[in-house]
């Protein structure tokens, strides 16, 4: 097995679909960047280096896919919580559809 | 931003080394953008540290700011980002600069705009010459067509047939071509950005 191989693959794929996976974890949620951050890691045993999701939010955001909104705490730090907007749901159910056609044949082909 | 409070010094340390290492780092960004992504950043670390189980507080802190990433590095396409947003509505050609210099390592496409730009030095020089050389430098025109655009020798002019057209509006006029071009090539840039 070519180790290097399988090990870039497989960071280009979770780069890839980083985006995907957050939208999913938002679809009726919302949650702030380190909460964010706990649920992707928990839900799919990613190990994504933290700080490239800010970016990736910031992306979300210019697209129109997720709004954000700033909470006070009683700590003094407020916390900036992510949303879907109707597009992101939208975009999310495309996406979902995509994803599941392209499992399909996936199995097909590798059987 | 409220700064987090730390019981120990050298973490209160590391901690104000990291945030003036994101300032450094968001500097050439507008204040509120630099506001927001500190903010944010501020924000994780804090959360990060109340998540932690007990143990030291240079060891969470240590962890948190690990775990997030060095900021220039973790910045990097955040900044490329919002300082193109920034250029493509200014029309600042400072702005614009820096925007392709960060987004030169993510794509081809910004060298071209580069090259673009540079194309427009070109009109610069021809300015500059013409204020050295008046008699050398203009718009030929050759039987009533454009024939060049640059220097040539006034002695061999007539032998050539070449007429300068353009007389005293030749710096006029390259000023004109140069605020146009600009113009579009950062409308290109912007239409660009947004496919």
């Amino acid at each position: 097995m070519n180790v290097d191989f399988v090990h870039k693959w497989k960071s280009q794929v979770k780069k890839g679909t980083l985006a995907f996976i957050a939208l999913n974890v938002l679809k009726d949620h919302e949650y702030y960047g380190y909460e964010l951050i706990e649920q992707i890691k928990k839900n799919t045993q990613i190990e994504i280096a933290e700080g490239t999701l800010y970016p990736l939010m910031n992306r979300l955001k210019k697209e129109n896919l997720v709004t954000s909104k700033w909470v006070e705490q009683a700590s003094g730090i407020p916390r900036k919580y992510y949303v879907l907007t109707p597009t992101g749901e939208e975009t999310l159910l495309q996406m979902r559809t995509f994803w599941l056609d392209l499992e399909k044949s996936i199995k097909k082909i590798s059987k | 931003m409220k700064a987090i409070q730390f019981t120990n010094k050298t973490a209160q340390k590391i901690y104000a080394d990291y945030i003036s290492r994101i300032k450094r780092t968001t500097a050439t960004l507008n204040k509120t953008d630099r506001e927001e992504i500190l903010m944010e950043l501020n924000s994780h670390i804090y959360e990060g540290m109340m998540h932690k189980t007990p143990s030291s507080e240079i060891e969470s802190l240590v962890d948190v700011t690990e775990q997030l990433g060095a900021p220039e590095e973790i910045l990097k396409p955040l900044i490329a980002q919002k300082k193109l947003e920034q250029a493509t509505r200014s029309f600042n050609p400072k702005h614009i600069f820096k925007a392709l210099v960060l987004n030169i390592s993510s794509s081809v496409v910004y060298v071209f705009f580069a090259l673009l730009y540079l194309t427009l030095f070109g009109f610069v020089f021809a300015i500059i010459e013409k204020i050295k050389n008046p008699e050398y430098v203009g718009l030929f025109f050759k039987n009533g067509n454009f024939h060049l655009l640059g220097t040539r020798n006034p002695a061999n002019s007539e032998e050539l047939g070449l007429t300068e057209v353009l007389g005293n509006w030749f710096i006029p006029v390259m000023i004109l071509c140069i605020i146009v071009l600009y113009m579009v090539i950062t409308l290109l840039l912007r239409l660009k950005r947004k496919k």
